[in-house]
């Protein structure tokens, strides 16, 4: 675990405000039967799909340790049954990106580059069409407010794992940097950027949203100790 | 044909669809008027005769303890914008069949969170829902002529039926085909009008549909219980998926005592392997496939099969189906068949709670709500790859999809002699439902509905 930082957390100027996002899913009218009809799909179809079958499957899915990344890996997956092409795209990581179109761009590129190699793997028929969705966002309070260090950890221990990935997974679009909103409350507010940069490093992908909670949670009780 | 003596034991009871398995579009079963015959010597303890009182609802702080109090909070905040806000629901039946069941939760816990919601039910004769039980038939492909005379009797009771209920709520629900015309009094309402289709309409009868559809694209929105059964229409369409109550008799947490003394009653041997199937007896669930799996899965591990079903006596395919059932048992002891009363949620949830692997190899599938149940339980799950089926088991992470008999029996095989993965697996599928298949996040999306088409159309003219 890197070393959280030696100096004594500073009082915050601002309280961080716990929020947690509920979502509606929304059926699109767009699908894909086959690869190339994916790769069209995804050049034309609105910003708020790539979303919701990357960022917002992993909230839907935050149970999951390993093994599942995103709506199009585990559909070339497990529909179209292209296991280099799937593998692909599961190693893309939603957080490095701060704008839905560089992830859009990136997953084109992916399947572009492949369908190039494998040009008949353009045409086969998926066992099942891939549905293009979308979700309808309302952000909503929680009781939380952390005026604190301490009360930070109170707050995080007790929100759900929704507002873990409002905060932690999200947030980076809205904020358009390569962070989210625990880490910048921790150094801008708390004066601790390395335990925010500690914070910002926490694997995902390996990990439930209920992981990630801990593993925070452990970060901030090592400075608070 | 095999002799009685040769055919694995079974239970048989009452006709009637059976609790656990894909609510059908009916009424409510009647109880047996007398002691049914008995398909072998295992004895059914007397108490299943009569069904049990209805326990009363429960009341949302009650599932605090299943989905924690951050998303009891969210639903109280989520419902705070819409105090006072009404809606009403509207469907065609107040007994029997899934719509009910959930109505029957929904409204008290959306009146609770403050949302009053009120629930009316059409009337018609039985002209009208001959009618409509052939548009649920033709809504899921059975081809159907669409005559003059059945447009009017649909219409009509519409008709009757718009004149005789108010329209007063901010938003107004109607549940499946039988009262889609109603919509036709929307002019005079303030109310957002959402219609909630539980059927699979991906593969419709054209007439049919055609004669729909008008009436569909009045609505605000549509809800489906899958991508998959949605159309292309011109109004937002959102996915709701159907639920099962953790609190209901079926999915409620039981005692290590109550487990034991069921199956006791039930002749189930706790001490080795158990594979279930809780299905009405019907093709469609493939029980002949499941026995065939458990048979070749049987030549390399010991176990136990457990055909829970219903529906063998109201139903002539269902009564030669369990036939065909028994015949590939043969006379196996290990593969025990129960034909059991609706009203046996409680024994099913314990079947399902002994169970060590629940199989639903279906062929063709609705949402499949006993995959539902079986995941809730914890149980690793094997299940045929169609209908809502795939939305609850992803491959390998929260259970197996299965193509044919022999691949299920491999799982079967597999997942016996692996239970470290079957439980990882077992817990993946309980949190899947806990976060998507559950009452609350059933009340949650209607919530979210709400507030949705409020701010997307707040002010509509009365």
């Amino acid at each position: 675990m890197p070393t959280p930082d030696k100096s004594m957390p500073r009082k915050p100027d601002k309280p961080f405000y716990f929020n947690t996002s509920e979502h509606l899913l929304r059926i699109g009218s767009q699908t894909a039967s086959t690869l190339s009809e994916l790769l069209q799909a995804l050049e034309s179809c609105a910003e708020d799909s790539i979303f919701q079958h990357t960022f917002r499957t992993l909230q839907e899915h935050h149970f999951i340790r390993q093994g599942f990344s995103n709506d199009f890996a585990h559909w070339i997956l497990s529909a179209c049954h292209e296991p280099v092409l799937a593998e692909k795209l599961a190693s893309v990581d939603v957080r490095e990106f701060t704008a839905i179109e560089g992830l859009r761009k990136r997953m084109i590129e992916i399947v572009d580059e492949f369908l190039k190699k494998h040009p008949r793997s353009g045409s086969h028929q998926a066992n099942e069409p891939f549905y293009f969705c979308a979700s309808d966002i309302v952000v909503l309070p929680t009781p939380f407010v952390a005026e604190s260090l301490a009360g930070f950890l109170d707050g995080l221990q007790h929100v759900s794992v929704h507002s873990i990935h409002h905060h932690f997974i999200e947030a980076r679009l809205r904020l358009h940097l390569m962070s989210n909103d625990f880490s910048q409350w921790l150094e801008e507010e708390a004066g601790l950027p390395r335990t925010a940069d500690s914070i910002e490093r926490i694997d995902i992908y390996t990990n439930t949203m209920e992981g990630v909670r801990q593993q925070i949670a452990r970060i901030v009780e090592q400075v608070l100790n | 044909m095999k002799s009685k003596e040769q055919r694995a034991p079974a239970i048989s009871l009452v006709p009637g669809p059976q609790n656990g398995l894909e609510p059908e579009n009916g009424v409510a079963p009647e109880p047996p008027t007398s002691l049914p015959v008995r398909g072998s010597a295992r004895q059914l303890p007397a108490s299943l005769l009569t069904p049990p009182a209805p326990p009363p609802p429960p009341h949302l702080q009650d599932y605090q303890n299943i989905i924690g109090q951050a998303q009891v909070d969210a639903l109280r905040f989520l419902a705070r914008d819409l105090k006072g806000k009404t809606i009403k629901m509207i469907n065609s039946t107040a007994v029997g069949g899934g719509v009910a069941e959930m109505l029957n939760r929904l409204v008290p816990l959306l009146s609770e969170l403050e949302v009053p919601a009120h629930w009316d039910v059409i009337t018609g004769g039985n002209d009208f829902f001959e009618v409509t039980k052939a548009f649920h038939n033709a809504l899921h492909g059975t081809p159907y002529e669409l005559t003059k005379a059945a447009q009017e009797i649909f219409l009509m009771y519409n008709e009757q039926n718009r004149k005789r209920l108010q329209f007063d709520e901010e938003m107004v629900v109607i549940h499946d085909p039988q009262p889609l015309a109603l919509v036709r009094t929307r002019q005079k309402s303030r109310a957002h009008w959402v219609w909630r289709c539980h059927i699979d309409l991906s593969n419709p009868d054209a007439h049919v549909w055609e004669f729909l559809r008008p009436f569909v694209e009045q609505y605000d929105a549509a809800i489906f219980s899958s991508q998959s059964f949605a159309r292309q229409l011109p109004i937002p369409q959102y996915l709701f998926y159907p639920c099962i109550d953790p609190l209901s008799e079926k999915n409620k947490e039981l005692e290590e005592s109550q487990i034991r003394k069921i199956c006791d009653e039930l002749g189930i041997d706790r001490s080795r392997p158990i594979v279930t199937q809780v299905s009405r007896f019907d093709r469609l669930k493939d029980p002949v496939g499941v026995v065939q799996a458990y048979k070749l899965a049987k030549k390399y591990v010991d176990c136990q099969l457990v055909l829970a079903g219903g529906g063998a006596k109201d139903d002539p395919e269902g009564a030669v189906v369990l036939q065909e059932v028994r015949e590939a048992a043969g006379n196996d002891p290990d593969i025990i068949i129960l034909d059991l009363p609706p009203w046996c949620a409680l024994e099913i949830n314990a079947i399902q709670r002994a169970s060590t692997l629940v199989v639903q190899k279906s062929v063709k599938e609705g949402f499949g709500l006993t995959v539902t149940e079986a995941l809730w339980k914890g149980k690793p799950t094997i299940a045929g790859a169609v209908g809502g089926i795939p939305n609850q088991i992803i491959h390998k992470l929260t259970g197996v999809l299965v193509h044919s008999v022999e691949g299920c029996a491999f799982q079967i095989r597999y997942l016996l002699t692996h239970p470290e993965s079957a439980r990882r697996m077992g817990l993946s599928g309980r949190e899947h439902v806990k976060e998507n298949f559950l009452m609350t996040t059933n009340v949650k999306r209607w919530l979210l509905l709400f507030r949705i088409l409020q701010q997307a159309l707040p002010s509509r003219p009365a």
